[in-house]
């Protein structure tokens, strides 16, 4: 499978006055391939912006490269095929389908088609009422969906998007959620960098953890939050008691022992009578593991120093 | 060239509300025109048309020095250069439209110039030739600003503009007149401000052409500049 986004040992440094130097992006590799949702995490500071800035080519890298499908970060035509949502959506103030028309002409797409198209993707994001007002007076969820509608308005095989539900009300949410699972049907690739982890871990297939400019955790979703090491026993026929840190619920016992030793574990079980209902992974979800690999973070802490 | 021209008008359409309160000092002449009793008062009125045809040289310097920056802070910049558009073309869309800018100015400065100007005995081609002088010398200085606003904030920006803009009138006085002309914006607002009644006009298009061939250097010095340079812009 070939990548639609590709990071070479980036790094990134920025200077500040008088000479001190951030590095935002340490050494980061990461691949991300056609047709999958890509989920890109990390706490403010980590370098996710930088990271996405730096493929739609807004920055240039201190070290290293990357292509974003097939063609090096910067180049202009590629572009054409790529959706771009950013953080905090800015856009002119315009009415919106002149709006969405505007971009989609940027990106140079034909009056004809666009007029056709600007109409689709502002239905998709369901702001078809709205489609004659001034995106001035919309409020930062409808504006987000406004931007959501120009990064799509040239059908794009790759979307990059930051952020794109963080204004949106639990209902515009799952629109969007489904517009984007509806993309990845199409065979769309898509790379989104998110706070709302319950969102990543519904709908992406892998996901990538950046902390401090450095790639800490990256695989497949369900890997991740189906841990290795642990593994979760149910039984019933005895008593909590014998095990340490086990939990009693509706007659069932709860254990959670390393995986290691699940086998002890059950035979125990069994040598006093008991009868074991399941064994699982331990789930655990995506906030819990942002929080193990973050851990430590001041707040508001940003990339290391170089 | 699509994107380009979309970038130039959408420049012109942003920028609406100061260059209809700049067309507001233009119609002022026109109805300085109205009143004045013409033979009596002609110098005054010539003067009042040097003042406004002036201001578009210090307009088109704040056009051209704001116009990044106010993009980047507004992050409106992302969106655009998110697209098919290459650095080298944001900036073309950006020199055209301060151009436009400066030249829908210009021609209604033209326009009411030569009504006003016209009857009182002004050459009306000598207008159009003092507006194609300002428009020349408006785009020159809009594109150095620009190239400074690629690195500078917009008050140093200006700052720079006005000490390349104003060097060559140091220069002619100091060290040979010819130096004048290096960079003709001073050289092309001198020729507005020495029209007058009693003496014609010296018709020289060297500096037109002059201004437009280094408003072309300028602006692929810009263009070399923003394509290595990162676009930060306002975090929230």
């Amino acid at each position: 499978m070939s990548c639609a986004l590709e990071f070479h040992q980036i790094s990134k440094e920025y200077r500040n006055f008088p000479g001190r130097r951030f590095r935002a992006l340490d050494d980061f590799s990461l691949q991300v391939d056609e047709g999958e949702i890509f989920g890109f995490l990390g706490p403010n500071g980590a370098g996710k912006s930088t990271a996405i800035h730096l493929a739609m080519g807004f920055m240039l890298p201190t070290h290293g490269r990357g292509f974003l499908l097939g063609q090096p970060f910067g180049h202009a035509k590629t572009r054409r095929r790529v959706g771009f949502l950013a953080e905090n959506v800015a856009l002119y103030h315009r009415r919106a389908q002149p709006l969405v028309q505007f971009y989609g002409a940027l990106n140079g797409m034909g009056a004809a088609d666009l007029k056709k198209r600007s109409r689709e993707v502002l239905e998709a994001v369901g702001l078809t009422e709205h489609a004659s007002r001034n995106v001035g007076k919309f409020s930062r969820g409808m504006l987000q969906r406004v931007g959501l509608a120009q990064a799509l308005v040239n059908d794009p095989e790759l979307l990059i998007l930051d952020e794109p539900t963080s204004a949106l009300d639990p209902l515009a949410r799952v629109s969007v959620r489904e517009l984007l699972q509806r993309a990845r049907q199409q065979g769309k690739t898509i790379f989104l960098s998110s706070h709302l982890l319950s969102e990543v871990e519904l709908i992406c297939d892998r996901v990538a953890v950046l902390h401090r400019g450095k790639l800490v955790r990256l695989g497949r979703t369900s890997d991740l939050i189906h841990s290795a090491e642990q593994t979760e026993i149910a039984a019933r026929g005895i008593t909590a008691t014998l095990f340490t840190g086990a939990t009693c619920e509706n007659g069932f016992v709860h254990i959670v022992v390393p995986s290691i030793s699940h086998r002890a574990a059950i035979e125990k079980v069994w040598a006093v009578g008991g009868e074991v209902v399941s064994v699982n992974p331990v789930r655990r979800s995506l906030e819990q593991i942002f929080l193990e690999v973050t851990a430590g973070e001041k707040s508001g802490g940003t990339a290391g120093e170089a | 060239m699509k994107p380009v021209l979309l970038i130039a008008i959408n420049f012109v359409r942003e920028q609406r509300w100061p260059i209809l309160v700049l067309l507001m000092w233009v119609l002022l002449l026109a109805f300085q025109g109205l009143v004045t009793e013409i033979p009596r008062e002609r110098d005054d009125l010539l003067f009042i048309f040097k003042q406004v045809a002036v201001y578009v040289v210090v307009f088109s310097i704040f056009f051209g020095g704001s116009a990044i920056y106010n993009e980047r802070r507004s992050r409106r910049i992302l969106a655009v250069l998110a697209k098919d558009v290459a650095r080298h073309q944001y900036l073309s869309g950006l020199v055209i439209g301060v151009t436009m800018a400066c030249g829908i100015y210009c021609f209604t400065l033209g326009l009411t110039g030569s009504w006003t100007l016209g009857q009182s005995g002004f050459h009306v081609r000598d207008v159009w030739f003092l507006m194609a002088c300002l428009a020349a010398a408006a785009a020159l200085a809009g594109t150095v600003a620009l190239m400074f606003s690629t690195f500078l904030n917009p008050f140093f920006a200006a700052g720079a503009t006005a000490v390349v803009l104003l060097l060559p009138a140091v220069l002619e006085r100091t060290v040979s007149h010819s130096l004048g002309i290096l960079v003709p914006t001073w050289r092309l607002t001198a020729t507005v401000m020495r029209s007058s009644f009693d003496s014609p006009l010296e018709v020289s298009w060297t500096p037109i052409l002059l201004a437009i061939s280094e408003t072309v250097f300028f602006w692929m010095m810009s263009a070399w500049i923003f394509t290595r340079i990162d676009i930060a812009v306002a975090v929230e």
